[in-house]
């Protein structure tokens, strides 16, 4: 069965988003490099345009599969939601598929699923998308789609649908959260690393209270700010006419009036004066350590150098921490790492699994010995060369999808005002150096952190330093 | 009744009621032209199968070769016929796995970290694995470095060494797996769940335990990797931007010294258990917010007659997001995020299983349901014409996402040999579909969805949901441990 509908937590928003195709390379004139230079296989043909209501239009033609993928991505998410009403940017998301003013309930999921293809939507703390993938002879049905929710959405409310609704955004949260073993991870850090009332400091997916207390009003005013065209970017890829798709795009969106100026929280940075050190208690057999830092955003080329410190630090077997605890001194089954980069702020973060016989007081110790020699010494020339030689082929293989190529387009469009920004992202990638990665490691890998031990119930003597560990409250600090 | 339908028409009625009630409709944007009217379809799109050829080296492979050249990049697969279910002893379930993850564990040539590292340099990996009845190399590249990767596909697959301290190390890695594995409801039903229809007589009522995890010995480890990884089972797919002429000499002559050998395996199964009446399988995870559902039989092979017939009938009962299934169980009621049902076709009975993680509360509400539409698409509930005609469409018209990259190609073309299917299947596969009467749907329902012996197993929080699934009467409630052994009650 397929999970239809889905949600991102802040550790995968770019992933969907950005980088269902990788990360990628620098800067100057690259609108012009990518457009001009062809024999590069960093390329993706585009067209870009606006609408009089604002609405950003994409273009992108690729003939080698008779399909093509619609996307609409708004520039809304969880950080755009007040306290109190947290998890409301997603609940939304679902109210959208539950029919608009000319669209009854049903026919979307026949129109794109009923036909061959698909349909689904998904929420982070930045964005909410919602795509088509159909065969080409679809395309206007699904520009007739996207455009009914997007004007008339609010024709179509219906208190029992959207009582079901969230009844399953509720489920949603049992099934990723409440009852996934380690699921409470993410709210966690989220409460523990942003101040109360920061815009990130609240789960995507939001608490069971907020859920239930989000009221059909709430739907009401929050479709009127955000789900305006001047908001939008959509984004077309695949084999059809363009001259057909640019009319039938006036047609179904040109009569959307524009919405009122949206105002965004302001990005405010986060760092932590001193460590932070949490204990949760959770139903699971094996203990596990988590470490995060506050780091930097989209907007921070010190993301690259991030990323390519994680690459350093875990994943193939020659990475340090892998190699440290995984392979040489055997402490742990596993080990990850990495930076998640939102629009605004992000996160480095740490997890590791021990072995049975080993404590994550261990895990932490060890982990700290290999972190403090990757801040004194920095990369090898080695480490640097394995970390980038697969951006290339990663970025080739994304160009085989036209939805991996929409998110390409859209996030660029969004994030950064420019769907051609893959061939920025691509060239500052390839452009880390080893003094790029030493740095960072220095900057933001400091004593200003978060360390949380998930220990089996009962056992909180497990927790690394557990004599110094607070046990998380229910709002997860 | 035409369930689709009657929803379809409840929402026109609800949309005009709101329209009409009104002030409201002030705030509603005036459309220049009829927004109910549905755009009419585009012709349909030529259909566009991708050509290959399929030879036989003097090895005894088989070697498939499709060119597609929008992009440099070549998909490359060894796939063996024959998998866990054929090779491995039946209590050493995890050995088949264990051998192709010490694969990557060094070469007469390379270390473990040096294979790592090589690949990493290419920019790829090396993926292998074995299943119950296939295994595969695979991998895929840049096309100028196709060589290259090769070169050390063909050393990890016949130089390993297989380091009896990486036996170690892989065991200690599984056993934290399989203990992390508890803990999740839908894992503990995947386990069960074949457990209690197949036994552990048969092949795909195993799993790995903890017991066949430490039995395994570095012997076990060679012996397998000898038995298995030959030529004479195994089919090459190459597919993406190479000149088929030429590639045939390249990877000849990168996998000369793999030799010759070995034959297609038999899959002669055990008989499955006989039926037992429909019984409810219980089987306890304290405090869980969800119980998660496997609900079942044993079914037919990939290679019945009743194939097509059978996957309209899943496509309409549990297989895209309107499916009778979901449609009710998540949409209509919100018990779940996501309900299904599918058929596991193999070369023996593999299983229909309907299921999904519902909350724990609704555990004996939903099970009403699941057992309504189960019930319901063998007669109660009549499949109606445009249920059909949806479902035709949506499996003839995906088709062509089938070919829509070099590893989907490699995938679409692969499975045809091991499948034992006609070259001219994805061809024929629209007449195919669109022959399906309700009448076959009917017949097919009758006897594979068979509502009298069923096993539905549920884990979640016994304390909470025994009662409330024991007043249902649908069957004996039988509480099961982890392993699926029946515990005192």
């Amino acid at each position: 069965m397929r999970v239809r509908r889905l949600l991102l937590g802040a550790a995968v928003a770019l992933a969907a988003a950005g980088a269902t195709v990788p990360r990628p390379l620098p800067a100057q004139a690259v609108a012009v490099a990518a457009k001009a230079a062809a024999p590069s296989t960093i390329n993706i043909p585009f067209e870009h345009y606006q609408l009089p209501n604002g609405l950003n239009v994409i273009l992108s033609l690729d003939r080698a599969t008779p399909t093509v993928a619609v996307d609409i991505m708004y520039h809304v998410g969880s950080k755009n939601e007040q306290l109190g009403r947290t998890g409301f940017a997603h609940l939304f998301e679902h109210v959208m598929f539950t029919g608009s003013g000319h669209v009854p309930y049903g026919l979307h999921d026949k129109l794109t699923e009923g036909v061959g293809g698909g349909n689904n939507g998904s929420t982070s703390n930045d964005i909410t998308t919602y795509y088509e993938m159909v065969p080409s002879n679809y395309l206007e049905d699904a520009l007739w789609l996207e455009s009914d929710r997007m004007g008339w959405l609010l024709q179509a409310l219906d208190t029992a649908k959207y009582d079901a609704q969230r009844d399953i955004v509720k489920n949603e949260r049992r099934q990723r959260v409440d009852n996934q073993p380690y699921g409470r991870v993410g709210e966690i850090f989220s409460a523990a690393i942003y101040p109360k009332g920061h815009p990130y400091s609240w789960p995507v997916i939001g608490s069971m209270a907020d859920l239930s207390a989000a009221s059909i009003e709430d739907v009401k005013n929050f479709f009127r700010v955000y789900y305006a065209p001047n908001n939008a970017t959509l984004t077309i890829v695949g084999d059809f006419d363009p001259a057909q798709a640019r009319a039938w795009v006036s047609k179904y969106f040109g009569e959307i009036p524009r919405g009122k100026p949206i105002v965004r929280p302001g990005d405010r940075p986060v760092t932590l004066a001193a460590a932070k050190r949490l204990v949760l208690e959770d139903r699971v057999q094996v203990p596990r350590l988590f470490i995060e830092w506050p780091t930097v955003g989209t907007k921070n080329p010190d993301q690259y150098a991030l990323d390519v410190l994680g690459a350093i630090l875990a994943g193939p077997r020659t990475a340090r921490l892998t190699k440290t605890l995984v392979y040489d001194r055997q402490l742990a089954a596993n080990v990850s790492a990495g930076q998640s980069s939102n629009e605004d702020v992000g996160e480095f973060g740490i997890s590791v699994t021990p072995r049975p016989g080993h404590t994550l007081g261990e895990l932490e110790a060890v982990s700290d010995s290999v972190l403090g020699r990757m801040r004194r010494e920095g990369p090898t020339a080695t480490e640097l060369q394995r970390a980038k030689a697969g951006l290339e082929l990663d970025f080739v293989r994304g160009l085989e999808s036209n939805l991996g190529k929409v998110f390409q387009l859209a996030t660029g469009q969004v994030f950064y005002n420019d769907p051609g920004y893959y061939a920025i992202d691509y060239r500052r990638s390839q452009a880390v150096s080893a003094a790029d990665v030493k740095r960072v490691a220095n900057q933001y890998l400091t004593a200003g952190r978060v360390v949380l031990s998930v220990v089996p119930m009962g056992k909180k003597d497990q927790a690394s330093q557990a004599a110094k560990s607070v046990p998380v409250t229910s709002e997860g600090r | 009744m035409n369930r689709a339908a009657v929803v379809r028409i409840s929402g026109c009625v609800l949309a005009l009621g709101l329209a009409l009630a009104a002030p409201l409709g002030a705030q509603a944007i005036k459309s220049s032209f009829n927004r109910t009217v549905i755009p009419p379809a585009g012709p349909t799109p030529a259909l566009h199968v991708p050509a290959w050829t399929m030879t036989t080296l003097p090895n005894g492979a088989r070697l498939i070769v499709s060119q597609r050249r929008n992009l440099p990049l070549v998909s490359f697969s060894i796939t063996w016929i024959g998998g866990a279910d054929q090779y491995e002893p039946a209590d050493r379930t995890g050995l088949a796995s264990m051998v192709a993850s010490m694969l990557q564990e060094g070469t007469t040539h390379r270390t473990g970290d040096q294979l790592s590292s090589d690949l990493q340099l290419l920019g790829t990996t090396v993926n292998t694995s074995i299943s119950g009845e296939d295994g595969a190399m695979r991998f895929m590249s840049m096309k100028d470095k196709l060589a290259p990767t090769l070169a050390i596909l063909e050393d990890m697959l016949v130089n390993p060494t297989f380091p009896a301290d990486a036996l170690e190390r892989l065991r200690a890695r599984s056993l934290v797996s399989l203990a992390q594995s508890k803990d999740r409801t839908s894992v503990l039903a995947s386990r069960v769940f074949p457990r209690v229809i197949y036994t552990t007589a048969h092949p795909y009522g195993r799993s790995v335990t903890e017991a066949s995890l430490k039995a395994i010995t570095r012997g076990d480890v060679v012996a397998l990797h000898k038995a298995y990884f030959t030529p004479g089972h195994a089919i090459i797919t190459v597919v993406g931007d190479v000149d088929p002429a030429a590639v045939r000499a390249t990877i000849e002559s990168a996998l000369a010294p793999w030799g010759a050998g070995g034959a297609m395996p038999d899959f002669d199964y055990p008989a499955v258990p006989a039926a037992k009446g429909t019984t409810i399988y219980l089987v306890d995870k304290p405090g869980a917010a969800q119980s998660s559902f496997a609900i079942g039989l044993p079914g037919p092979p990939r290679s019945t007659p009743d194939y097509m017939a059978l996957q309209v009938l899943n496509t309409i009962l549990g297989d895209q997001f309107q499916s009778r299934l979901n449609a009710d169980i998540r949409e209509r009621k919100g018990y779940s995020y996501g309900v299904g049902s599918g058929f596991a076709f193999g070369k023996g009975p593999g299983a229909f299983r309907a299921g999904g993680d519902i909350v724990s509360a609704k555990t004996d509400s939903a099970l009403i349901e699941f057992m309504t539409q189960l019930k319901g698409v063998r007669g109660p509930i009549p499949i109606t014409d445009e249920e059909l005609q949806t479902a035709k469409d949506l499996l003839v018209q995906g088709l062509p996402e089938e070919f829509a990259s070099v590893s989907a190609v490699n995938s679409a073309i692969t499975d045809l040999y091991v499948d034992g299917l006609p070259q001219d299947y994805y061809q024929r596969f629209g007449d195919q579909v669109k022959a399906i009467s309700r009448a076959d749907l009917q017949r097919v329902a009758d006897r594979y969805i068979d509502t009298e012996h069923l096993a539905i197993v549920i884990v979640g929080d016994r304390k909470s949901i025994e009662a409330p699934l024991k007043a249902l009467n649908y069957g004996p409630v039988v509480v099961l441990d982890t392993e699926g052994e029946p515990i005192a009650p």
